[in-house]
């Protein structure tokens, strides 16, 4: 079963882009153009995650959103803003969103966030899981122990949180700007290539030596862990 | 604002405000008081003469109605009488041998014809002498007539006039100096009120008003005057921040469809070189986006927006946060990054943009500071302040360089093959700015130290 998408933007051009997008990928698109229809479509419930514009006419998008959150719906909601600061950002995490992203951004930063919601909606509602692994790749999280086919891998604090996210996603690209924000707690664009590097190292000490590479390179968006070139 | 920059009201323009009341209460009151004890003076000068001029008349009446022994009579009633008690009077016959009166001998000095003559008197049965006004008369049969008044009560009194005005001058300069410090004091209230409110603004915060009721008429003319100043350059940052956010606005758009448009084609291209050209025409745009961003969010912090996510926040950790992100990056380089300076040093400010500002620094660093050597982060607390210092081992910029290379979108002229914007120094000050500090470029010999002010 395909899985639903409720996208609110008044946007014209936005809209098609990214409705365009997310029905190449093979997503079920709900469009609506204000926030009124917005707020109708949903409260149905029946989205897997929505895309909220932040300014829309009629109704603006944070008070869609509270509305949203108000009726009791958990849907995961990814806010759309031309307001890029980090202030913004704060009172649309406050107001109950589950990711921000900030216009203009490439269709990948937001196919990527919405898979990273697909995945974090239903583990939310499960026990505490203790150990991830990808092939044999294992991560133990209460003894913070790496393993790579029966061989142990020493990792720094910071790689071994970017090696969790990899491998809470895997099989999904994550972008530099999302490890950066959940990783470092920055919102920001480092200029330079500062999260390749660390990508480099941390790939180094797992893929080296053996003959599957786990951790890909995604042209243009980002970085995928994943058994499957 | 930094120490260096904020003006303290030197202590000169104190002592010069109190010299200018002290000088000013002297003004009004030495001529004041002059007068006073010159009318005071004169007014006792024209009682004793009035009393002399009196008894001159009354003598000469009793030598005009009895010759000498009318004169002697009246001289002689005079004495009995007490009415000259503080007086003297004395006649002498034409040799000059007394023939009636209270003072014993004619002063030898002392010619005949004189109205109005100073001079000591030994009245009788006293042994002091005792300063007199004298005058005489030459009477027409030969004898000499001698009238004086004891003039002791004008030096007495002239001495506790002087003493009073002594003290009310020393009142008067003391009273000069107390109204003097009260109107300072005041005034300075008043202008620093006026400095506070010009000191939020240069910060970016517009919506201070100065109070025009509080202070004199003056004061409301020129509190009017500056809320007027503030509507218009409120109204005028408020125009900007619309252009500027709705032309990065518009340009974000466009730029958006063209990187959808390449995203796509290069899905499509399935040659190598086409890929690689498209990923190019990409990073471009990222670029463009990112500078735009860039100039997007200095607008936003020059303006004081960002002031309502202000925290209490770690920034010893921030620091290490930054040096361990960008560690890779630098060993990457064949150069190093450690941090420095205070542990545990808690700052009230915006995390996401102070963070935002050292990565700029950082990658300054990295990008300029080619040729080995130390980046080191590090972190001073001068209680009023916070330091945070990036340094590095590069070349460095020269000094008359450095104003520039803080300006939007100057990028110095060696650097301009070198990627970047030329925002990031520009973002730094902003953000210091909005953090009420600034940023001060130094040589660091050899290399550039850039020393973050921010106030607390």
């Amino acid at each position: 079963m395909s899985k639903k998408i409720l996208v609110v933007e008044d946007d014209e051009t936005t809209a098609d882009y990214v409705v365009g997008g997310l029905e190449q990928n093979g997503f079920v698109v709900d469009r609506a153009s204000n926030g009124r229809d917005g707020l109708f479509h949903a409260t149905d419930g029946k989205y897997a995650a929505i895309v909220l514009d932040r300014m829309l006419p009629g109704m603006d998008g944070l008070s869609v959103l509270s509305a949203i959150r108000a009726a009791g719906i958990q849907t995961p909601v990814i806010l759309l803003s031309a307001l890029g600061a980090t202030d913004e950002r704060v009172k649309g995490l406050n107001a109950g969103s589950d990711d921000y992203l900030t216009k203009p951004f490439a269709f990948s930063e937001l196919l990527a966030r919405i898979e990273a919601l697909q995945r974090r909606a239903p583990t939310a509602a499960q026990s505490v899981t203790t150990t991830l692994s990808c092939a044999d790749l294992k991560m133990d999280l209460l003894t913070r122990r790496v393993e790579r086919g029966g061989r142990r891998v020493d990792l720094q604090p910071r790689e071994f949180r970017l090696l969790e996210m990899l491998l809470r996603n895997q099989g999904k690209v994550v972008t530099r700007t999302m490890m950066l924000e959940e990783v470092w707690d920055y919102h920001f664009d480092p200029g330079t290539n500062v999260i390749d590097v660390h990508i480099s190292r941390l790939r180094k000490k797992i893929d080296e030596g053996s003959d599957a590479l786990l951790l890909h390179t995604v042209r243009g968006a980002g970085y995928m862990l994943s058994e499957n070139a | 604002m930094s120490k260096a920059g904020r003006r303290v009201v030197p202590f000169s323009a104190r002592a010069r405000a109190a010299v200018f009341s002290l000088a000013f209460s002297l003004l009004i009151s030495v001529p004041v008081l002059l007068f006073v004890y010159r009318q005071t003076d004169s007014l006792f000068e024209q009682r004793v003469r009035g009393g002399i001029d009196d008894r001159e008349r009354d003598l000469l009446y009793g030598y005009r109605s009895g010759k000498i022994p009318g004169l002697v009579g009246e001289i002689k009633e005079e004495i009995d009488t007490g009415l000259v008690r503080n007086g003297a009077v004395l006649l002498v016959d034409g040799s000059g041998r007394k023939v009636a009166g209270n003072v014993e001998e004619w002063p030898g000095e002392l010619r005949a014809g004189e109205r109005w003559v100073e001079m000591p008197l030994y009245p009788e049965r006293s042994r002091q002498p005792v300063p007199y006004v004298l005058r005489t008369v030459r009477l027409p049969t030969g004898e000499r007539l001698l009238l004086g008044a004891s003039i002791e009560d004008r030096d007495h009194m002239r001495a506790s006039l002087f003493e009073a005005l002594i003290g009310a001058l020393v009142l008067a300069i003391l009273l000069g100096l107390v109204g003097g410090m009260i109107l300072l004091r005041v005034t300075e209230r008043q202008a620093r009120e006026v400095g506070k409110v010009a000191g939020r603004i240069a910060a970016g915060d517009f919506s201070h008003r100065l109070d025009e009721q509080a202070g004199g008429e003056e004061f409301a003319m020129i509190a009017s005057a500056i809320n007027t100043m503030l509507e218009r350059i409120e109204e005028l940052v408020e125009q900007l921040r619309l252009v500027t956010d709705s032309l990065a606005h518009d340009l974000r758009s466009p730029l958006t469809r063209m990187r959808a448009n390449i995203e796509s084609a290069a899905n499509y291209a399935s040659a190598e070189p086409e890929q690689r050209a498209l990923e190019a025409i990409s990073t471009d745009i990222d670029r463009l986006l990112r500078m735009i961003s860039a100039t997007l969010e200095i607008g936003r912090a020059e303006a004081g927006v960002g002031r309502e996510q202000f925290s209490e926040f770690n920034l010893s950790e921030l620091l290490a946060d930054i040096c361990e992100m960008y560690q890779p990056v630098v060993e990457e380089q064949g150069l190093t990054i450690r941090v420095e300076g205070e542990q545990g040093l808690v700052y009230f400010g915006n995390r996401q943009l102070i963070g935002r500002a050292l990565a700029n620094l950082a990658d300054n660093a990295l990008n300029y500071g080619a040729g080995g050597g130390a980046i080191i982060l590090s972190s001073i607390d001068r209680g009023e302040e916070v330091e945070i210092v990036v340094s590095d081992c590069g070349p460095g910029i020269p000094a008359e360089l450095r104003e520039d290379a803080v300006r939007k979108y100057r990028r110095l002229e060696p650097a301009r093959t070198t990627e970047g914007s030329g925002l990031g120094l520009a973002l730094v000050r902003a953000v210091a700015r909005l953090h009420g500090g600034e940023i001060i470029l130094e040589d660091n010999a050899p290399g550039l130290k850039v020393r973050m002010v921010l106030r607390r």
